[in-house]
């Protein structure tokens, strides 16, 4: 087994240059949208808008105006798979097809995907989405084509501020944690890392510094990103009563049916 | 029970064939246990109202397989959900509620085929007449109680495992309730027996009158627990019940199926008068699929996301 790697991406210097998602492009050989015209969103300087079948990384653009237009914030997040610890997609797909592998990431293994979609329902981030020419779900590899040659993914290769870092996830968190640290010396005690201790997921391996909520850059709280498994004995404790339920009325209704007939006829009750 | 919506998620496109699954698999799971459950407590009266059953149940999970495997992305790989590709040993997760709704499925098609089978061989139908006492003999025997003991467990499964897979995840709505489960099972029981009813008087089967009040007794004790199951599950929802029930497809919970789909038959059914089972059942059913529509697209309008067309 190779040292678990991951992503640190330090949202305090991505400037949305979008240059980790041509080179995700490039390297995956993904093809453009609509034959390589990508319309304007017309909401956003983004035009990406969300990571689908063919974008497996997306840079955010959060853009803060006052009512005025007169302040504005922006905030830049280059999102992709978080690679979860507990990942939901790999627990629920029903074909064995998303495995871990020997790098701790999680991996897509296109030739026994069916294309069911229960990781799309199950991945609380919405990464994963189903690939209009191959017909199976599509997410980031991680490079794990790259990785097994000794290769850094991609993305991190490419980004120009190393906003994206790659690493071993021990020497990450520490280097994140120092960095957290620098920024609130400097006073801005909003930083925080989202996703690098156990709490969410039990932990991601694509884990972020965020200077805002969850919320406010699309992301989950520990609380709405649960492992589906959480909720299969809940539910089945219930459909079981359920069943108990309708199995005892039914019981008790032929048993009543049957005493009626055998009263009715004056007799013990037909045969079988 | 986690009780934050999680709009960040995608839409997995489960659609028109899954709702359409979610209905017929309820049927047929819902009339075979009312069938497996006369063959354990009934009386030969029953029998008519069983092999009903029977002959529905069969077909009805062969569309249910048809469909399931034309909704995957790649039909030609659905034995990838019971045989792993690599190594042909069967694939089973028993934590995945989509693994264990694949075993599910296929254990009620081999259960329901061998009763669709006993009935052809009882009716004579397809040159089985041969095999008619030997059907006979297995049905009434302790290995036909055991048979039928077996097959409703089955479609007990199979009538509430559709809603378990779907709070199993991490779709808003969805996620947060588990009674979902139990409010199919309801739903399957009394859209099983509608159907039941349904064919009764349009084809003519001659069940006997009193076996049909019985089956609409029983259908009016599901409906019950299935506006109960409803019930529960708004109040599970707390708060995001306003979400869940005041957005369309939602919205038709409360506006249709309750008022229409299940209220009205209970009415119909205690009015009575000429036709009303079948009115009662036609509406019955008409609220199932409705149902099922609603649920399964409750989430959809609360996702954030934009859906990026290619």
């Amino acid at each position: 087994m190779a040292e678990p790697v991951g992503f640190y991406t330090d949202t305090t210097v991505c400037i949305g240059c979008k240059a980790c998602e041509v080179a995700c492009h490039q390297w995956n050989a993904l093809p453009a949208r609509n034959g390589g015209e990508v319309p304007l969103s017309g909401l956003s300087y983004d035009n990406t808008v969300a990571l689908s079948d063919v974008d497996w990384r997306h840079v955010k653009f959060i853009e803060q105006f006052s009512a005025d237009r007169t302040q504005a914030r922006w905030l830049m997040m280059s999102d992709v798979c978080k690679h979860c610890v507990n990942a939901p997609c790999l627990e629920v797909c029903p074909t064995g097809s998303i495995v871990r592998t020997e790098f701790d990431t999680v991996y897509i293994q296109e030739p026994v995907c069916n294309g069911c979609r229960d990781c799309i329902t199950a991945c609380p981030f919405g990464v994963i989405h189903v690939s209009a020419e191959k017909h199976i779900a599509q997410k980031c590899t991680f490079c794990y084509d790259r990785l097994q040659n000794g290769l850094v993914p991609a993305c991190a290769q490419a980004c120009p501020t190393r906003s994206i870092q790659f690493g071993p996830i021990a020497e990450l968190k520490q280097r994140a944690l120092d960095r957290v640290g620098q920024l609130h010396g400097q006073g801005a005690s909003e930083a925080y890392l989202y996703g690098a201790d156990t709490k969410i997921l039990g932990g991601l391996n694509a884990f972020y510094l965020l200077m805002d909520p969850p919320e406010t850059y699309g992301l989950p709280t520990a609380v709405q990103a649960q492992v589906p498994s959480r909720s299969v004995w809940p539910a089945s404790v219930k459909a079981i009563a359920a069943s108990l339920v309708i199995a005892f009325g039914a019981f008790v209704s032929f048993g009543r049916r049957k005493r009626a007939v055998a009263m009715t006829e004056g007799r013990g009750g037909p045969s079988r | 029970m986690n009780l934050e919506l999680n709009t960040s998620v995608a839409d997995p496109q489960w659609h028109g064939l899954i709702v359409w699954y979610f209905f017929l698999g309820g049927i047929a799971a819902g009339a075979y246990v009312m069938a497996a459950l006369a063959d354990l407590f009934g009386d030969i009266d029953d029998r008519p109202g069983v092999r009903v059953a029977y002959y529905i149940a069969f077909p009805l999970v062969g569309v249910c397989g048809l469909l399931l495997t034309i909704d995957l992305g790649r039909p030609e790989r659905f034995w990838h959900m019971l045989i792993q590709s690599n190594t042909g040993w069967p694939m089973f997760k028993w934590w995945s509620p989509m693994s264990v709704g694949s075993w599910g499925l296929s254990a009620f098609g081999l259960f329901s085929f061998a009763s669709f089978a006993g009935v052809l061989a009882e009716d004579g139908w397809l040159g089985l007449k041969r095999f008619s006492p030997l059907a006979s003999r297995l049905r009434t025997g302790l290995a036909g109680r055991l048979f039928a003991l077996g097959g409703a467990l089955s479609a007990f499964f199979l009538g509430s495992y559709t809603g378990v897979l779907l709070t199993a995840g991490n779709q808003p709505v969805w996620s947060n309730t588990t009674w979902i489960g139990a409010l199919f099972l309801a739903s399957a029981a009394s859209t099983g027996i509608a159907t039941m009813v349904l064919l009764d008087r349009s084809l003519k089967l001659n069940i006997k009158e009193s076996v049909i009040e019985h089956l609409e007794q029983l259908d009016s004790w599901a409906i019950v627990l299935e506006l109960v199951m409803l019930a529960i599950m708004a109040i599970s929802l707390g708060h995001l019940s306003r979400s869940a029930f005041g957005t369309w497809p939602g919205l038709l919970i409360p506006a249709f199926v309750v008022p229409v789909g299940l209220i009205f038959p209970l009415l119909v059914k205690r009015w009575g008068g000429t036709r009303a089972a079948e009115t009662a059942s036609i509406f019955v059913l008409v609220g199932g699929f409705v149902l099922r529509s609603a649920v399964v697209g409750m989430p959809f309008p609360l996702l954030s996301l934009t859906t990026v067309g290619r």
